[in-house]
């Protein structure tokens, strides 16, 4: 892990390196403030259409030639615009290295959203929205979000959109967002593979050197700092959304409540008491009674998105409909006992040891390692964070643990979703 | 010891019980990655014990005569580590990546999987109903429904046809016995493999197997399955109504084993069709979709016919299907869909492939082959998978072969295999228009 090191160009794009020999390819992330979060209102769906478009037309190079390129060398490309991020990943053989990064700065700094390629996408994305609407899970997820971040808050929509805005969308749009969000300053290039370090960052240099920022180009260079997502209110109550999609044998359970941000200071305990609740061994304490126990589900587990702003913590289960009524009770219950009971000291040091010793075999592969590093980069954690965090998960106590718990899972001020079959109003009140 | 051989960076060693052991040093991180692989999955199993295979893997996570349950799972991630299991067509595996001072622990447990797991009645019931769940959840995405229609209707006395998830009415009706059975008949060493990747040293991580699995006593060997699939004779077609947001075309064509000379064939005309397949099933299906360059994306993406387009080229024991599926923009009439992939074929068929073309998928082939297989998951995996199904060897044969193929091989290929007397087409069509999700009026219930 110790040998990822790190440069910052002049125009405050900033690249990591981390060789790996033993490889014969490279995984390279370029990752950008530019998420689902800053879409325009009445315009979402904005940075997920721009993410699509960017390969498909940019500087002088039609897409049909962009994807000859990659494909004739067999390079996996991809981009999506996740909640704060968009990101662009790579997968090549080392040898074509040089190539590949010319092209990838082209296809972020300069993409050219032809007309033709716009109604294209547009249309699948609403292909893919008419197939999200039917899909619990997604749907879960998706009124979980619109529940929990009110309206005009940058989380509260999905991340593709709806309909509406996804069809109202034009080309000033996407050119616009991309003028506003796509700029070197803040943007992590994330290099993990076969190379030399010094040959690589010289390479950055050279092609993505001449990135301009606006704010360059008005002579100001100060680095720009993160965007700040407001935390939204927590729910005032407890929320009840029930969604019924026809055709479905199974409902998508969803209970969740305001999360915390990256940067959290209680961040590692709030690791830690989301493996006792629904992660460790086959999804923690919910796996235990929901799964192991009642047989009631395939999946129970919890998990939480800490980002830019405080995204959901949250506990999800998938059952047929006549085990929904006891899965929410099994969940509320689970919730209710760590609140009250706290944990157990052979929870806590399981906890730890499994979430501290993964972190090298979570950073085993190329582009694991690029992610992982330009994750913590992103946030402004720093390249070795991947090396602190053990300690930090170290050095949580039952208390801390105890404290995150009643932090965040407050039942009575969260959001229950059930997204499936019709269910009698008896069974989610 | 009876044999032992070298390819790939590989140890290969046959127990005297049976057991075939491959191990590969890979130095990269301080971790193994462990595999232990059964050959039995759907195909060992008929109508009245479907899912049985899947469900015997679910029970082998439930503890064992030395294992307390809990500690399954527990000890791996302990150490660190990741763990799964899964069952298909042929095989049935379970894998572990620890941090490397763990791996006689994972040796271990598997030595304690193959031989001792418990069964107990009260366990068997609350698998049921998880695994009925597992079924639900499947059941809840109409391209899966649609996929599983299909293979019914493409394959009709091969076993390969059935779920392995199994039917509903027979995860309902099997019985502890049966599982207890299917799990002493099929996990037996000489019915096994055993594979390991990571840091270790070779020679020491071969005696610590032996240590473990040296005295587990050979089984009777598992019966063959005999049936073959009859040649078809003439297009099948099925058309399923159930609600969906959108339009499905499944289309199915019969493909050979991996280990049958035209499998290479299949791989190169994939390619050329939908940019270079997998042949990793484990970690290779990630959703990317055809490249950007290939003929079904130039024509059925570019031509704004299909919002998707995805192909799936199987490595199996047996002949299997080979399949393109496709989910149709709003508003196309899916015989469009059709009409462009079987032109797409015929092109293939009358010979217009270029050198470029041949050239394209087989660098995207071979870059996928070796950025497949880089992690020791990945490596373990691969060597594991395809020992199963045929040899480790053929894995790193599959460069050699797919390099060997002509354009005139992708022609022949695409005429006596992929025609329309031979090919399956699934139509899922919504039932009713897709309603826009509704809410609830809840009591007491605020939505906001």
């Amino acid at each position: 892990m110790s040998s990822a090191r790190q440069i910052r160009l002049d125009n405050d794009l900033v690249v990591i390196a981390r060789p790996n020999r033993a490889a014969r390819s490279v995984a390279v992330r370029l990752v950008l403030e530019a998420g689902a979060a800053f879409d325009p209102p009445g315009r979402e769906g904005t940075a997920a259409l721009v993410a699509d478009l960017l390969d498909r037309g940019a500087g002088s190079l039609p897409g049909e030639a962009i994807a000859s390129f990659f494909d004739d060398l067999g390079v996996a490309y991809a981009a999506s615009a996740r909640r704060d991020t968009t990101e662009i990943e790579l997968r090549l053989l080392s040898r074509h290295l040089s190539g590949v990064l010319e092209r990838v700065r082209l296809i972020a700094a300069e993409p050219t959203f032809p007309e033709t390629e716009i109604r294209r996408e547009k249309d699948q994305a609403l292909t893919a929205i008419a197939e999200r609407d039917q899909d619990t899970a997604a749907v879960a997820e998706m009124e979980l979000h619109a529940a929990l971040f009110p309206p005009g808050h940058p989380y509260h929509h999905p991340r593709l959109g709806t309909r509406d805005s996804v069809t109202r969308i034009d080309r000033p749009d996407l050119a616009a967002f991309h003028r506003a969000r796509y700029r070197p300053g803040g943007t992590i290039l994330s290099l993990a593979g076969d190379f030399d370090p010094a040959r690589v960052f010289d390479l950055a240099a050279r092609v993505f050197g001449s990135w301009a920022t606006p704010a360059a180009r008005g002579g100001t260079t100060a680095p720009p700092a993160r965007v700040s997502i407001p935390d939204p209110p927590a729910p005032e109550k407890a929320v009840v959304v029930g969604r019924s999609i026809a055709g479905k044998t199974q409902a998508d359970i969803a209970l969740g409540f305001r999360g915390l941000r990256r940067l959290a200071p209680d961040l590692p305990s709030v690791l830690v008491l989301n493996s006792i609740l629904g992660e460790f061994g086959l999804g923690g304490r919910l796996g235990k009674a929901i799964r192991d126990r009642a047989g009631l589900a395939y999946y129970a587990y919890s998990h939480f998105t800490a980002g830019l702003g405080a995204g959901p913590f949250a506990v999800r289960a998938g059952v047929a409909p006549d085990g929904v009524r006891r899965a929410i009770d099994l969940m509320r219950r689970t919730i209710t006992q760590i609140v009250r009971r706290g944990v157990t000291p052979s929870e806590l040091r399981d906890s730890r040891q499994a979430l501290a010793s993964s972190i090298p075999r979570r950073m085993e592969t190329n582009p694991e390692a690029a992610a992982v590093l330009a994750d913590a980069e992103f946030h402004g954690l720093g390249i070795d964070y991947p090396e602190r965090l053990p300690g930090l998960i170290g050095k949580v106590t039952r208390n801390d643990v105890e404290d995150s718990a009643r932090t965040y899972l407050t039942p009575d001020r969260s959001v229950l979703v059930v997204a499936g079959p019709a269910m009698e109003k008896e069974a989610l009140s | 010891m009876t044999a032992a051989a070298r390819g790939g960076g590989v140890r290969a060693v046959r127990l005297p019980n049976g057991l075939v052991v491959l191990l590969r040093e890979m130095r990269q991180a301080p971790v193994v990655s462990v595999w232990c692989w059964y050959r039995v999955g759907s195909r060992d199993e008929r109508p009245g014990i479907t899912g049985l295979s899947h469900w015997v893997e679910h029970m082998n996570f439930k503890g064992t005569r030395r294992i307390p349950k809990d500690d399954v799972i527990r000890r791996v991630e302990l150490a660190g580590g990741t763990w799964n299991g899964y069952t298909w067509l042929d095989v049935t595996t379970y894998y572990e990546t620890v941090q490397s001072d763990a791996f006689e622990e994972m040796l271990r447990l598997e030595s304690s999987r193959m031989t001792e797991c418990l069964y107990s009645t009260t366990e068997v019931e609350h698998e049921r109903n998880v695994v009925i769940s597992e079924l639900q959840g499947g059941e809840n995405d109409p391209r899966s429904f649609l996929e599983k229609e299909v293979t019914g209707t493409a394959l009709q006395a091969h076993p390969y046809r059935w779920p392995t998830i199994g039917y509903l009415s027979d995860l309902k009706a099997i019985t502890r016995d049966d599982l207890y059975g299917h799990y002493r008949r099929y996990y037996v060493p000489n019915n096994a493999i055993l594979v390991a990747a990571g840091d270790f040293e070779a020679a020491a991580a071969l005696r610590l197997v032996r240590r473990h699995f040296g005295g587990v006593r050979r089984g009777q060997e598992p019966p063959p399955v005999r049936t073959v699939e009859p040649p078809q004779s003439g297009e099948r077609r099925l058309l399923v109504r159930r609600p969906s947001g959108a339009v499905y075309v499944d289309v199915a064509f019969h493909a050979p084993a991996a280990a049958e000379p035209d499998f290479a064939a299949l791989l190169v005309t994939d390619g050329i069709l939908a940019g270079g397949p997998t042949v990793n099933v484990w970690s290779g299906h990630d959703g990317r979709g055809p490249s950007k360059s290939s003929r079904l994306y130039r024509t059925l993406i570019e031509g704004n016919l299909a919002g998707q387009v995805s192909t799936l080229v199987l490595p199996s024991r047996h002949p299997y299907l080979y399949r393109i599926a496709m989910t149709a923009n709003e508003g196309v009439d899916p015989a469009r869909l059709e009409d462009v992939l079987t032109t797409e074929i015929d092109r293939l068929a009358r010979g217009d492939i270029e050198a470029r073309d041949l050239e394209r998928a087989k660098n995207q082939f071979l870059a996928r082959h070796a950025l497949e297989s880089e992690s020791t998951t990945d490596f373990g995996h691969q060597l594991g998978f395809f020992e199963t199904i045929a040899s480790h060897r053929l894995f790193f044969d599959l460069p050699r072969r797919v390099l060997a193929v002509k354009a005139a091989d992708v022609t022949a290929f695409a005429r006596a295999r992929l025609g329309r007397d031979r090919r399956t087409v699934g139509v899922l069509l919504p039932s009713a228009p897709p309603p826009a999700p509704a809410a609830a009026a809840l009591p007491g219930a605020a939505v906001p």
